[in-house]
């Protein structure tokens, strides 16, 4: 475990020593400190725009943190010959690539901590009730899409141990649009009678084993709090569990890949 | 150095990924479409454009929405209706949380498309409604678009009040409903013949009303609970002296006031005067103002038309663009001093009038429901205390309703004032129509007097 949270911990080092993500998660923070300038947008409620807005760009500001920070993530290593001196100690190939997972999903949850600090403040300050319960209400957002995070992130791992940063990163992208776009095509497709069954069936394929990315877009409830959730608890917890088995999934391919790696 | 996978780790990998897919089409699926769709699966059916789809995948559909919400408000204040109705549809796929967009958009499909004399353009109603149960759909758990939907059936289709009730009952059902437009059940209850209940929903909101003014006081409450005490009143004299508490009892029907039924002498004759205007000229036997008589001139064969109304509430899909092809005008002919007298000028529309069939049907209607309460004094709620010896129907509305109905038919030549009726004004009229003279007396008069509210006077 030890070799596991060293590499951890020099990842996160290393992300937070990275000025590109710096200035991403800069520009993230602005955006939400500015938001509460566009309610004049809202028909009715103000809120409504501000909290749309706000996890709008968490969850844009925290995919492209993601996706850079790991598709360059075992590249690099084999590029500036650094994974051979560790490599060369007592690690094992699948405690690296654990460890620069984690290392990783640390970062990410730096970053994301602050940006979701950053927009309860601000929330709070321009809310006229001050309802302490609405911006907890809020935090579901964040705290879901972290979870997604973690699995796009496993995603851009997965890739990484087998192509090109570059093609790594469109990989990436369209599996994080895929899986986020496919729940209502699939449901579109479901309820259409012309529908082919073979179409039918190949989406139902789809759906079942792409990573799905929108069980976790869980805004809408929370934007308009008027939507009436049945047992709210147990759906986060079960896109949790499934985001845990889905990314576990992804490290075992991937640590069988890059197993298998000349490096 | 060859690798060889451990088979344990295979078996987990294998059960992993049975075990994921598992959950997401048994656990996680069904409710995600339920609870967190943000579209309810409207949103690629109705084929939204690629960038669009970008801005909701990229989580700022709110945001989106609201820009093109404000862009709708400025098309508004230009009158640019025509521009405002794309948005609407796309701001309500966008976010369908929007509760005013919807109600806003109902209202404008609704009553804001009319010709140059103030008509609506009917073939856009049952858009306006499709896009209301839309809305329902998409926020159940809010009053607001169940009571836009049903007053959309009370007060823009004035007919049919059954529909009415039926959405202001689930309105009813909805936590925030504000208490005063409860109110509306209890009318809406009374037009569709069903006196019972309009007395038991005034009764019940009588007693919420006082509960709460008990409770929180505020003038409001006050305000209302008064205003539902008067309403029950009202509607308690009303229930025996048009005989419905004695029809219920199966009494005779002697003594109140909407005995014996009093014949409105319905006559009328189209004149087409010019090319795509006709006037239409014809008698009512009722004194009081506040008879208005239903016209309706439409296509022989406009589908799901019957009875001087279409079947309104056939539509699911929202269709913003009406079919062009078809005629259906409507309108009210006032009746003043026994007579009723109007022109209805279809010439500066085409579009909205576009008379491209041959055959066209002339249809008037008169329903006691829709009627002021010093005509339903008379005449009852179901038109009991009316009758008209040439033109009663009690079979095209439900539950032998008591109507005046009659159609004429007219043709595309004659309308358009083609072929032989360039030079010759067509006329169309019932039989029992008579020319009178200048002062609106054709004969012998026979005038109805309306009795006022309790004062048990006799009818004639």
């Amino acid at each position: 475990m030890r070799p596991i949270l060293a590499i951890a911990s020099t990842t996160v080092g290393e992300a937070i020593r990275r000025r590109v993500l710096l200035v991403i998660l800069l520009i993230g923070v602005l955006f939400i400190v500015v938001a509460p300038g566009l309610g004049i947008l809202s028909a009715r409620s103000e809120t409504t725009v501000l909290r749309g807005f706000m996890l709008g760009v968490t969850q844009g500001v925290s995919c492209i943190i993601a996706v850079i920070l790991t598709v360059y993530m075992i590249p690099n290593e084999i590029e500036r010959r650094t994974i051979y001196t560790i490599l060369s100690k007592p690690v094992q190939r699948w405690q690296f690539l654990v460890g620069k997972y984690l290392g990783a999903v640390f970062s990410l949850l730096l970053m994301m901590a602050m940006m979701s600090a950053v927009m309860a403040f601000v929330f709070f300050l321009q809310q006229q009730s001050k309802n302490v319960g609405e911006v907890a209400d809020l935090m579901k957002g964040p705290m879901m899409y972290f979870v997604q995070m973690c699995l796009l992130a496993a995603v851009g791992i997965f890739f990484s141990t087998f192509v090109a940063p570059l093609v790594n990163f469109f990989l990436t992208i369209g599996v994080f649009l895929l899986g986020t776009f496919f729940n209502p095509l699939f449901q579109t497709l479901q309820e259409n009678q012309n529908t082919v069954p073979f179409v039918k069936l190949v989406a139902k394929g789809v759906n079942t084993f792409l990573p799905n990315f929108a069980n976790y877009n869980v805004q809408n409830p929370i934007i308009n709090p008027t939507s009436v959730i049945q047992n709210e608890g147990r759906y986060y917890l079960g896109i949790t569990v499934y985001g845990v088995v889905y990314i576990s999934i992804l490290l075992i391919v991937a640590i069988l890949i890059f197993d298998r790696r000349e490096v | 150095m060859k690798h060889r996978s451990s088979p344990i780790l295979l078996v987990m990998l294998l059960l992993a990924i049975l075990g994921q897919g598992f959950l997401q089409r048994k656990v996680i699926f069904p409710q995600w479409k339920r609870d967190f769709n943000p579209g309810k699966g409207k949103l690629m059916s109705s084929a939204m454009s690629p960038d669009q789809i970008l801005a909701v995948l990229a989580g700022f559909r709110e945001i989106t929405a609201g820009i093109l919400w404000v862009k709708a408000d400025s098309f508004f204040d230009n009158g640019n209706y025509d521009a405002i109705l794309p948005l609407i549809r796309l701001v309500t796929l966008l976010d369908p949380n929007e509760i005013d967009v919807y109600a806003t958009g109902m209202w404008h499909i609704g009553y804001n498309f009319t010709d140059e004399e103030q008509r609506s353009d009917r073939r856009y109603l049952p858009s306006a409604l499709a896009l209301g149960k839309e809305g329902c759909k998409q926020n159940p758990d809010t009053y607001e678009l169940f009571f836009e939907e049903g007053w959309l059936w009370y007060h823009k289709i004035d007919d049919d009040y059954d529909n009415a009730v039926k959405w202001f009952l689930q309105a009813q059902t909805k936590a925030d409903m504000m208490p005063a437009r409860k109110n509306l059940l209890g009318m809406a209850y009374q037009r569709a013949g069903e006196v019972d209940k309009s007395i038991d929903t005034y009764f019940r909101l009588y007693t919420d009303s006082e509960k709460r003014y008990e409770k929180e006081g505020a003038f409001q409450n006050h305000q209302n609970r008064d205003t539902l005490e008067s309403n029950l009143d009202n509607m308690l004299v009303r229930s025996v002296q048009r005989g419905y508490q004695a029809m219920q009892r199966k009494d005779t029907l002697t003594g109140y006031d909407v005995n014996p039924p009093f014949d409105v002498g319905f006559s009328v004759k189209a004149t087409v005067v010019e090319p795509r205007v006709i006037r239409f000229e014809g008698t009512w036997n009722v004194l009081p103002v506040g008879t208005r008589v239903r016209v309706v001139l439409r296509d022989a064969d406009f589908p799901g038309a019957h009875g001087a109304e279409l079947d309104w509430d056939a539509k699911d899909s929202v269709n913003l663009d009406p079919p062009r092809d078809q005629t259906f005008m409507q309108e009210q002919l006032f009746v003043k001093n026994r007579r009723f007298n109007k022109k209805v000028d279809m010439s500066k529309d085409p579009t909205m009038y576009p008379f491209t069939k041959d055959k066209y049907i002339l249809e008037f209607y008169y329903n006691a429901r829709s009627a002021p309460p010093h005509i339903q004094d008379k005449f009852g709620w179901s038109g009991e205390g009316m009758t008209d010896k040439n033109f009663l129907n009690t079979k095209i509305r439900p539950n032998g309703q008591r109507v005046v109905f009659t159609s004429l038919t007219l043709t595309k030549d004659q309308i358009l004032r083609y072929g032989e009726w360039v030079d010759k004004a067509p006329i169309v009229k019932t039989a029992n129509y008579a020319e009178t003279g200048p002062d609106n007396s054709a004969g012998e008069d026979v005038i109805l007097k309306i009795p006022s509210l309790r004062s048990g006077a006799g009818t004639k």
